[in-house]
């Protein structure tokens, strides 16, 4: 009983994380960055992601379980060859990380409006041919899915505390609109992806940090 | 003159264990976890994002 009491001491509240377990990232710097962050929203796929409510209202993420996924992600996108991984940004502040994120594995990015017919319209003359698609928000990113899904291809999808997984093969639960939460999660990604590839020895670091994934905000837009 | 009968077996979905029509938007890919099964999900469950579950690793998706 008294190794149990012990235990639940060294069990943040947080994040939901016992201190003694690794994660790819110091704890502190992932909850600083807000990767735990859900919304006040949450739907029934994402229950097994969510480790409490806070006073607020807001859903708090697993950490441990973003890790684990990461980490899962990150063995998946190793077995495809670079050049038929695609990942797709609608959102903003994913334009940034997404570009870093292709640019550092050799995948192919597609950052903005996804113009419909991009996957599966063989007559479109710039359409690509992926074998798996990354999105940054299955929302955000409808018409993504929805392509990936005509043309049989795996979806991996950032899902926060408000997504479902319609068209979805694997979940990396994270917060999927912060700026600071979107280049982590890119960065750790591409780590990991080139660590599992054999590319990156697994004590080395990048060439990239996360600042360079992050979105960079003009100063018109800081003083507005 | 005996004709043979030909059946084809159709690979079935690893969620909900019915058989996947062939042309359906169904997918298929190893299982991120360990990557030495093949998983298969047809339309529906990708649809309704039915958990899957790895037969050897027992990594449940999505």
């Amino acid at each position: 009983m008294a190794d149990e009491g012990e235990n639940k001491e060294k069990f943040d509240e947080e994040a939901g994380v016992s201190v003694e377990e690794e994660l790819l990232l110091p704890r502190d710097t992932l909850l600083s960055a807000g990767i735990h962050i859900g919304t006040r929203m949450k739907t029934r796929d994402m229950e097994q992601f969510i480790y409490r409510v806070r006073p607020d209202g807001l859903f708090v993420l697993d950490v441990k379980k973003t890790d684990e996924r990461i980490r899962v992600a990150a063995k998946f996108l190793a077995r495809f060859e670079p050049s038929r991984i695609a990942a797709a940004a609608a959102r903003l502040y994913a334009h940034e990380p997404v570009k870093k994120f292709c640019e550092a594995i050799g995948a192919t990015p597609i950052i903005g409006r996804f113009i419909p017919g991009l996957l599966s319209n063989p007559l479109y003359p710039n359409r690509i041919e992926p074998n798996v698609l990354i999105v940054s928000d299955p929302r955000a990113d409808a018409q993504a899915v929805k392509e990936a899904s005509s043309i049989g291809i795996p979806v991996i999808a950032l899902c926060s505390t408000d997504n479902d997984f319609a068209g979805v093969d694997l979940v990396i639960p994270t917060n999927n609109k912060g700026r600071r939460a979107l280049a982590i999660i890119y960065w750790l990604l591409a780590r990991q992806t080139l660590r599992e590839r054999g590319e990156l020895p697994q004590d080395k670091e990048m060439p990239l940090t996360i600042e360079d994934f992050e979105a960079k905000i003009s100063k018109e837009e800081e003083e507005g | 003159m005996t004709e043979k009968a030909s059946t084809i077996t159709l690979a079935t979905c690893t969620s909900c264990g019915k058989p996947v029509p062939p042309g359906a938007e169904a997918t298929k890919f190893q299982c991120p976890n360990c990557g030495e099964i093949i998983i298969r999900r047809c339309t529906k469950c990708r649809k309704f994002g039915r958990p899957y579950k790895c037969p050897k690793c027992g990594f449940v998706g999505p």
